[in-house]
C-alpha cells in the first residue's frame, strides 16, 4: 500500500485482515475512516467495494473497486480487489485478467498467482496453471503444496511421466522421510505410484510400491494396486495369490473375484466349455471358503450355461426365495440377455410355484415344508418375470394371487404399480402406488416413486403433496426444498408431465434447473483446488477433475437437454402455441371452441396462482418473521408460467445452449446429432445440418429415425435451390457429399426410400416403418398418403414379425403418426392398439 | 361389536421341528402399532374381519402400547392383536382388559403366531399388577361367535373360561350367539 502516513497504513494493513478474516463490517469501517482523511486514496476505495460487494451491495461494490482503479491505476492490490469482485460473480474470464493486470505490478505475489492459478485450474487452461505454478514453486521451493501442483499439472495435461519427475526430485530433497504413518506423505506417494501407472510403465510402479510400502496408510489400496499390477505384468501366479489375499479381506468384492478369475487365465465374458467348468469349480471352492459371502454365491450364474446353470440357478433362487430377498428379480433379470437362461429361470419359478401349492415345498419331494412366505416370495418374482416379457395378463395374475395371500406386503403393490404403467395406465399405476404408500407412511423410497408415479399420471396436485412430505417443513414454500436439494428426478418428471400437457413454459424451466443443477456442480469444484492439494487427497482430487470433466454427459442432463430441446424446437414450430397438439384435425368451430375453453381455463388458473402467490407471501413473512429473517430474503416466484422462455427471441439459440455440451461430450450418442439435424435444418443451416447427418452416419447408418432426416434434408436443400437461397459454394460442398448421404440414388427420392423399406423388410423392426412411412408421406403428401397409411398398418400384420417391436411405446408413435397424417384411418388403428393393450388408457 | 377371533394353535415353534417332513425355519416378531403403519393394521382387518371400524378404534389403539401389536413372519406384517382398557366399576386402581381383535391372515395360522400375541397380552396384564403408577389389569376378556370351534378351544388352552352365553350378541350376523370368554389375572 502506498502513501499513507504510519496511523493509516497500520489501519490499512488491519482491514486487509479484516478481509481474511471475514470481518467485513469491522473492515467497512475502518476503510470509512481512512477515507475521511485521504478520500481519494485508491486501494482504501477498491477494499471499500470488495466490503460492499459483502454487505451485499453489487452495485456500490463495483463502481468503488472501479473508483479506486481509477485513482490508482498501477496498484497491485486494486486489480487483485477487481479481480476477486468479478470472481465472486463467477466471471472467471475476467477475474483472470485481473489477476494478469495485477500481477504486471507484482510479478512474485503469491497470493495473486495462487489465486490465479485456481482460475486456471477452474477454467482447465491447463498449461497456463502449470505455467504460474511453476513460478510459485519457484518463490517456495520448500513446500510440498507447491511441487504436488505441478505435477498435477502435468498428469492432467496428459504427460504424467513429467509429474513423475517432479515428485521425484521434491522427494530427494527431503532429508528425512516420517517414522510415524503420516496419512499426507502417505497420499503423496500413493499419488506418485499412480503417476507411474498411467506413465504406463507397469514394472516401475510394482517396484516403486516396494520402497513406499512401509510409508503407506492405505493398506487395501497397496494390495489392490499390487495385485493389479502382477495381473497387467502376465505374473499370475503371484496375481492369484494377491487376489486371494484380498478375498480374505472382502469375499463380497466383484472386482477381486474378477482379478482372481483373470489371474487364474480363466478370464474374457464368453469362456469356453472346458474354461466354464474350471470356473463353476473355483466358486464352488470360494463358496465353501465364504459361505457368507453372496457374490460368490451370484457370480457362477453369470458364467454357467445350459444344465450347469440350471442347476446353480435352482440352488440360488430357492435360497432367495426361501429368505424372502425383495431384490432377487432385478439381481436375476440382468441374465436375461441370454435367452436360453430367460427360459430356464421361468421353467424354474413355474415348477416352484407347482410344488409349493400342492405340497408346501420347492419340489414334490416332500422332505422340507417351505414357509408360508416362500409362496408369497414366487409368486411376487413370476409377476416381475412376467411383467419383464410385458405379459400383462399374466403378470397381474400372479400379483393379485400375491396381494390376495398377503395383502401387508408393500412391495407387491408397487410391482402392480409398475405392471399397469408397463400396460399404458399410468392413473391405475398411480393408485397402486398410493396404496403402497399408505401401508408405510415412513418409507421416503415409496413416498418417492409413489411421486414419480403422479406425475406420470399428470397429476402435479397430488404430487407435489406427496413430495413435500418428506421435504423440510420448516420454510416458507416446501416445494423449493427440492430444488434446494438438487432433486433432479423430480425436475425432470414433472418437466416432462408439463410437457405433455402442453405447459412447454413451465417444462422448460425445470429443464433449465436442470441445467443450472450441473452448472452449480462446476462452480462447485472450486473449493477443493485449494482444500484438496492442502489436505494431500490427491487421488480422489484427480479422479474428481475428471469427473467433472464428462459431467454433463449424465444421463440425466442428457434426458433434460434432449426434452429442452424439443420444446425450443416446438415453440420454433409454433410460436404461439396455438396449434396443439390436441387442436390437430379439429374443425374450425371446434377450434374455436376449444381455444375459448382454454382460455377461461387459464384465466382460472391465473387466478388460483395470484391466490397462492398471495397466501405464500403471507406465509413467508408470516414465517420469516419468526425465524427472524428480512422478508426481503424470501423468494416468491414472480414467473410461474416460465414466459420467460416461451417469449424468448431464439428457441433455437437456446436449444443450441443444451446441446453444446452433448457434442462435446456425448458425440458418440447417434442422438446428439439427431438431435442437432432438427435444430439446424429449422436454423436454415445446411452445412451444419449435413454434418450432424454425416456424423449420425458414421454412428448408425440404418438408424430409423436417420433415415427420415435424410429426406427431409434433401427436401430442404430442393426448396432452397427452387428459391435460389442455396449458395454455390453451399451447394458445392453438399454435392460432394450427396452419394454418401444417399448412395447411388441422386436426386431420386422415392427410389432411396423403396430401397431402405427393402433394406429392412425383414428386420421387423416398427420404427423403421414408422420412418419409411413418414419419408413416403413427406415426398409427396397429397399423392402418397394412402400409401404411407398402408406401410405403418403393415405393423399390424399377423405373424411374429413385428411382435419383438410392437412395444406400447411403438404403437403410439405409429398412432401419432397417423395423427401427423390427419389420416382417417386412426380410429382403426387405435382398435388395433386396444386390442394389443388392453389396459392402456389411450387406445380406450 | 366385535368379531370372533381367529383360529390359531401353538403346535410350531420358531426353530424347525424334529417332526417329518421337514420345517424350514422362520422368524417371528412382535412390533408396535404407530401412526406411519396404520395402514397395515386397517388392511389386515379389512381382509380379516367381516365389520367396518371407525376411526375412533384407531385412535384408540394408538394409545393402548403395549396392548395393542402387530407381529411379523420372516419381516412380513400378517397379523396383530388390538385390546382395549375398560376402567372398573368403583375402582380406581383396577381396569379391564377386552380384546377387541386377534387374527393372522389365512396361509400364516397354525403357526404359533396367534399364541405368540396372546402371551404377550397376558404378560403385560400380568407386568401391570407389580409395575407402578398404572391401573391394574383385573380380567382380560373377549367375544367368541358361538360356533367357533378352534377359537374356543385355543383360548381354553390358555386359561380362559367361558362365563356367559351373549345372545344376539353379532345382530348383523347369521349366527348371532357369543360366547364371553375370561381370564382373571392374579
Amino acid at each position: 500500500m502506498r502513501d499513507l502516513p504510519s496511523k493509516e497504513a497500520n489501519l490499512f494493513r488491519e482491514i486487509l485482515k479484516c478481509y481474511e478474516l471475514k470481518q467485513y463490517k469491522r473492515g467497512f469501517k475502518g476503510a470509512d475512516q481512512i477515507l475521511k482523511k485521504f478520500p481519494e486514496h485508491g486501494e482504501t476505495l477498491a477494499m471499500k467495494g470488495l466490503f460492499y460487494n459483502h454487505l451485499d451491495k453489487k452495485d456500490l461494490a463495483y463502481e468503488f473497486v472501479k473508483k479506486g482503479i481509477r485513482h490508482d491505476m498501477k496498484s497491485h492490490i486494486c486489480w487483485h480487489v477487481f479481480g476477486l469482485l468479478y470472481r465472486s460473480d463467477k466471471n472467471y474470464e475476467e477475474a483472470a485478467k485481473c489477476y494478469a493486470h495485477a500481477l504486471k505490478y507484482d510479478k512474485e505475489n503469491i497470493q495473486i498467482l495462487r489465486d490465479l492459478s485456481l482460475l486456471q485450474m477452474q477454467m482447465r487452461n491447463l498449461e497456463g496453471y502449470v505455467d504460474t505454478r511453476h513460478i510459485l514453486l519457484e518463490l517456495r521451493p520448500q513446500n510440498r503444496q507447491y511441487w504436488v501442483a505441478v505435477a498435477i499439472g502435468y498428469q492432467l495435461l496428459g504427460k504424467p511421466e513429467l509429474g513423475v519427475k517432479v515428485l521425484t526430485t521434491y522427494e530427494e530433497t527431503l532429508k528425512e522421510v516420517p517414522s510415524t504413518p503420516d496419512y499426507e506423505h502417505s497420499e503423496m506417494l500413493l499419488y506418485h505410484n499412480t503417476l507411474l501407472e498411467e506413465a504406463g510403465d507397469l514394472q516401475a510402479a510394482l517396484d516403486h510400491l516396494d520402497t513406499i510400502e512401509k510409508q503407506v496408510c492405505d493398506r487395501k489400496a497397496l494390495k489392490e494396486k499390487r495385485a493389479k499390477f502382477f495381473l497387467g505384468l502376465g505374473r499370475l501366479s503371484e496375481a492369484e495369490a494377491a487376489y486371494r489375499g484380498l478375498l480374505a479381506v472382502n469375499p463380497d468384492n466383484m472386482a477381486y473375484f474378477e482379478g482372481l478369475r483373470n489371474s487364474l487365465g480363466l478370464g474374457g465374458d464368453r469362456p469356453t466349455d472346458e474354461d466354464e467348468v474350471k470356473i463353476l469349480d473355483m466358486f464352488k471352492q470360494l463358496q465353501k471358503e465364504y459361505p457368507r459371502s453372496n457374490a460368490a454365491k451370484r457370480l457362477p450364474l453369470r458364467y454357467a450355461t445350459g444344465e450347469a446353470f440350471v442347476k446353480v440357478a435352482d440352488e440360488y433362487i430357492r435360497s432367495m426365495l426361501r429368505k424372502g430377498v425383495p431384490s432377487l428379480f432385478v439381481n436375476i433379470k440382468t441374465l436375461y440377455s441370454d435367452s436360453a437362461k430367460e427360459t430356464a429361470v421361468e421353467k424354474l419359478a413355474l415348477g416352484y410355484l407347482a410344488s409349493l401349492d400342492k405340497s408346501k415345498g420347492f419340489d414334490h419331494s416332500g422332505a422340507v415344508v417351505e414357509p408360508p412366505t416362500a409362496l408369497l416370495w414366487t409368486l411376487y418374482f413370476l409377476a416381475q418375470h412376467y411383467d419383464f416379457k410385458r405379459e400383462t395378463e399374466q403378470a397381474l395374475g400372479y400379483i393379485n394371487r400375491a396381494i390376495e395371500h398377503t395383502p401387508t406386503l408393500v412391495e407387491l403393490y408397487m410391482a402392480k404399480g409398475r405392471i399397469l404403467k408397463h400396460a399404458g395406465d399410468h392413473v391405475a399405476a398411480m393408485g397402486a402406488l398410493n396404496e403402497a404408500r399408505e401401508l408405510d407412511l415412513q418409507d421416503r423410497f415409496i413416498n418417492t416413486k409413489c411421486t414419480k408415479y403422479m406425475l406420470r399420471a399428470d397429476n402435479m396436485a397430488e404430487a407435489e403433496k406427496t413430495a413435500v412430505l418428506f421435504t423440510r417443513a420448516d420454510i416458507p414454500n416446501p416445494l423449493n426444498d427440492l430444488v434446494d436439494m438438487q432433486t433432479q428426478w423430480f425436475s425432470l418428471e414433472a418437466g416432462e408431465s408439463n410437457l405433455r400437457q402442453n405447459q412447454v413454459g413451465r417444462a422448460l424451466k425445470r429443464f433449465h434447473q436442470v441445467d443450472k443443477h450441473f452448472n452449480d456442480y462446476t462452480e462447485d469444484q472450486f473449493d477443493f483446488h485449494t482444500y484438496c492439494l492442502r489436505k494431500m487427497t490427491l487421488r480422489a482430487y484427480v479422479s474428481m477433475v475428471r469427473l467433472e470433466d464428462q459431467l454433463r454427459n449424465h444421463p440425466y442432463y442428457v434426458r433434460a437437454a434432449q426434452n429442452a430441446v424439443q420444446c425450443y424446437v416446438r415453440l420454433f414450430d409454433k410460436p404461439d402455441g396455438s396449434e396443439s397438439e390436441e387442436m390437430e384435425g379439429m374443425t374450425e368451430a371446434e377450434k374455436k371452441k376449444f381455444r375459448s375453453k382454454q382460455r377461461k381455463a387459464e384465466l382460472k388458473a391465473q387466478q388460483e396462482a395470484e391466490d397462492k402467490k398471495k397466501k405464500a407471501a403471507v406465509a413467508a413473512a408470516e414465517t420469516a418473521k419468526k425465524a427472524g429473517t428480512p422478508a426481503a430474503a424470501v423468494k416468491v416466484d414472480e414467473d410461474p408460467e416460465g414466459t420467460k422462455y416461451t417469449k424468448c427471441e431464439d428457441p433455437l439459440g437456446e436449444a443450441l445452449k443444451f446441446l453444446q455440451p452433448l457434442q462435446q461430450l456425448a458425440s458418440d450418442r447417434v442422438e446428439t446429432h439427431l438431435m442437432a439435424f432438427e435444430i439446424y435444418v429449422r436454423k436454415n443451416k445446411l452445412l451444419l445440418a449435413l454434418k450432424a447427418l454425416l456424423k449420425s452416419i458414421k454412428i448408425d447408418a440404418n438408424h430409423a429415425t436417420l433415415h427420415e432426416q435424410l429426406v427431409r434434408f434433401a427436401l430442404a436443400v430442393q426448396k432452397a435451390s427452387s428459391a435460389k437461397t442455396l449458395k454455390p459454394s453451399v451447394k458445392a460442398v453438399i454435392d460432394q457429399h450427396w452419394s454418401e448421404l444417399y448412395d447411388a440414388h441422386g436426386q431420386d427420392l422415392s427410389a432411396f426410400n423403396v430401397a431402405f423399406v427393402n433394406k429392412n423388410k425383414d428386420l421387423g423392426s416398427v420404427p423403421h416403418v414408422i420412418s419409411a412411412a413418414m419419408s413416403t408421406y413427406l415426398i409427396n403428401p397429397s399423392k402418397n398418403l394412402g400409401q404411407a397409411e398402408l406401410l405403418l398398418f403393415s405393423v399390424a400384420e399377423k405373424g411374429d414379425k413385428y411382435k419383438r417391436t410392437r412395444t406400447l411405446e411403438n404403437v403410439l408413435l405409429v398412432q401419432k403418426t397417423l395423427k401427423g397424417f390427419k389420416s382417417s384411418r386412426q380410429q382403426e388403428w387405435k382398435a388395433k392398439g386396444n386390442e394389443w393393450f388392453p389396459n392402456a388408457v389411450a387406445f380406450q | 361389536m366385535t368379531p370372533p377371533a381367529i383360529d390359531m394353535s401353538s403346535t410350531t415353534t420358531t426353530t424347525s421341528t424334529e417332526d417329518k417332513p421337514k420345517n424350514v425355519g422362520f422368524r417371528i416378531g412382535l412390533g408396535d402399532i404407530t401412526p406411519n403403519n396404520l395402514g397395515q393394521l386397517k388392511r389386515l382387518n379389512t381382509v380379516l374381519f367381516p365389520v367396518v371400524y371407525a376411526p375412533g378404534f384407531y385412535k384408540d389403539v394408538l394409545e393402548v402400547g403395549e396392548f395393542a401389536k402387530i407381529i411379523y413372519f420372516n419381516d412380513v406384517c400378517v397379523g396383530a392383536v388390538c385390546c382395549r382398557k375398560e376402567p372398573v366399576a368403583g375402582s380406581n386402581n383396577e381396569q379391564n382388559l377386552y380384546i377387541a381383535t386377534l387374527g393372522v391372515l389365512a396361509p400364516y395360522r397354525r403357526l404359533g403366531l396367534g399364541s405368540e400375541m396372546l402371551k404377550h397380552i397376558l404378560e403385560q396384564a400380568k407386568l401391570s399388577l407389580t409395575a407402578a403408577g398404572q391401573a391394574k389389569v383385573a380380567k382380560v376378556y373377549l367375544h367368541v361367535q358361538s360356533n367357533n370351534e378352534e377359537a374356543l378351544e385355543f383360548y381354553k388352552k390358555h386359561g380362559f373360561e367361558n362365563v356367559e352365553k351373549c345372545e344376539n350378541y353379532y345382530s348383523q350376523f347369521e349366527v348371532s350367539d357369543a360366547y364371553k370368554l375370561e381370564k382373571v389375572i392374579n
